[in-house]
């Protein structure tokens, strides 16, 4: 039988770091993850030497770059692996060290994710199994067609959704590491071409490069090294599942989220209400509404109008991508997922400056993966 | 390889799958086992699957990640009366849709020459 991370010894984000999201550079994948890695180390107090497993989420650079990269931090010899789950690399690659410390078989694990645009390669498309719309498919147009089923459902006007990301670009304009860093008005969200259905430019993520980076340790790695436990922060659950076959018509995507997200609030010993801030897989800006309903903290058709009175606003009931999210923070794939928990760190510290949820005791990270996947963490202060 | 379509006289039809074991009807179909219960080889067995159903929601698309692909085009999520829900290429030239509206499929030129391409549009009233 699984047992969740809970039934293991407790375990402890100590450290995080972060390289800028931002577009396509020179910069090599190295320089962005050593970024990451180094502000992580020094986050944490520690040296590289007491790091005893590393985790590398990534989807695009293609075969063995870790070792390439850990190096030049001091060649350990410490055991390091790759973790490809697509958008959900990173967030896999922190269920890893999180796992591989709460079991005991090590006391401080690293988890990053660090990936640079490449050309993207579905194994999908090599299973040999065809579709009616094969090249005609794209992530923006599966979402445009929820999109417009929920529209449709509910009654909601494409401003009603745009509302999403407006929300999201104003948290990134107060995020340093943000790629979008510009408060867009509704106007400004819904201008330009639509690429899908109601979908404009401004709600679709941006995918860049960028790098993150957590240390995870043990209670007696805290001790041993002096740690300091106001900067340390619980992981409750890490849960990670992938799609099973769920009714015809239901949106996978959600009905995934849904399974995750209970699974998760139950390995925490949680109930959803009690969480302070949630950073979801909003690719796309339907994705934020749906998902807020599938976690139970909106009932269904009601997430436009309870984000339109500010509930999920920064000093709302529960802050919902207060990074900015996908949409506006970005994501640059292998680290999404490892910068959700950098920012649920730094916000149950207290540390996440203009960008604050006041009180903020419990938050979760949500990432799906092309295919489809889902990983979730829930952290405690 | 096969293709996922045919014409049955007037109807075009699509080429699905049905497993003997849980009674699961997929599309499209596939070689490797049964997504519902695992069941494979002589556990599956082709079924042909009614080119009509119910329009549950359209868009236009105005870009393609594939530079093969032309736009704008008009793409469906269809629950099929035989019960998958997928998702195909729509002609909205012939006939307004709508959601909700029965849909049906139909083998059209698109590009002189080139073999006929599926489509689905909205069913005349009769």
């Amino acid at each position: 039988m699984r047992r969740p991370l809970r039934e293991f010894r407790p375990v402890y984000v100590i450290g995080i770091g972060l390289h800028p999201y931002q577009s396509a550079s020179e910069t090599s994948y190295v320089e962005l993850g050593l970024t990451a890695i180094r502000a992580a180390l020094a986050d944490a107090a520690i040296n590289f030497s007491a790091v005893e497993s590393a985790y590398t989420g990534t989807a695009l650079l293609g075969m063995a770059p870790s070792r390439v990269m850990l190096r030049h931090l001091g060649a350990s010899g410490l055991p390091i692996s790759h973790i490809e789950n697509a958008s959900a690399s990173g967030s896999t690659a922190v269920h890893h060290a999180a796992l591989e410390v709460a079991t005991g078989a090590c006391d401080i694990a690293l988890a990053v994710g660090v990936d640079k645009p490449a050309p993207i390669r579905l194994a999908h498309h090599e299973t040999g199994v065809r579709d009616l719309i094969g090249d005609h498919d794209s992530p923006f147009m599966h979402f445009s067609l929820l999109a417009h089923d929920y529209m449709h459902r509910y009654g909601f006007t494409p401003e009603q959704i745009a509302q999403v990301a407006v929300k999201n670009y104003r948290n990134a304009s107060k995020n340093p590491y943000a790629q979008r860093r510009t408060a867009y008005s509704l106007e400004e969200v819904m201008a330009g071409p639509r690429i899908s259905g109601m979908l404009t430019r401004l709600q679709c993520c941006p995918v860049g490069e960028g790098a993150a980076a957590v240390i995870i340790a043990s209670e007696d790695a805290i001790i041993q090294y002096g740690i300091n436990p106001s900067q340390c922060v619980r992981i409750l659950s890490s849960t990670s599942r992938s799609e099973k076959l769920y009714g015809p018509g239901a949106d996978s995507d959600t009905e995934l989220t849904r399974e995750t997200l209970a699974a998760s609030c139950a390995e925490a010993g949680i109930a959803p209400a009690e969480l302070d801030l949630v950073e979801f897989h909003d690719g796309f800006s339907i994705e934020e509404l749906l998902y807020v309903e599938a976690l139970g903290v909106c009932p269904p058709g009601e997430a436009p109008r309870q984000l339109a009175r500010g509930d999920f606003d920064i000093g709302g009931r529960i802050a919902v991508n207060p990074s900015g999210g996908l949409l506006a923070m970005g994501h640059p794939i292998g680290p999404t997922g490892v910068g959700q928990i950098c920012e649920i760190t730094l916000q149950l510290r207290g540390q996440a400056g203009k960008r604050q949820q006041p009180g903020a005791r419990l938050g979760l990270a949500h990432m799906i993966g092309i295919g489809s996947v889902c990983v979730a963490h829930i952290l405690s202060k | 390889m096969e293709a996922l379509y045919e014409k049955q006289g007037p109807a075009t039809v699509l080429r699905g799958q049905h497993c003997r074991l849980c009674g699961h009807v997929a599309f499209p179909p596939n070689p490797y086992g049964c997504e519902n219960c695992g069941g494979s080889g002589d556990a599956l067995e082709g079924r042909m699957l009614a080119g009509r159903g119910r329009l549950l929601a359209f868009v236009s698309v105005n870009r393609a990640v594939r530079p093969n692909v032309a736009v704008p085009y008009t793409v469906g999520s269809i629950a099929l009366e035989d019960g998958p829900v997928i998702r195909a290429l729509m002609n909205a030239d012939v006939a307004p849709l709508h959601v909700d509206s029965r849909v049906e499929a139909e083998l059209i030129e698109t590009t002189k020459g080139d073999a006929p391409q599926l489509r689905f549009r909205a069913m005349e009233v009769a």
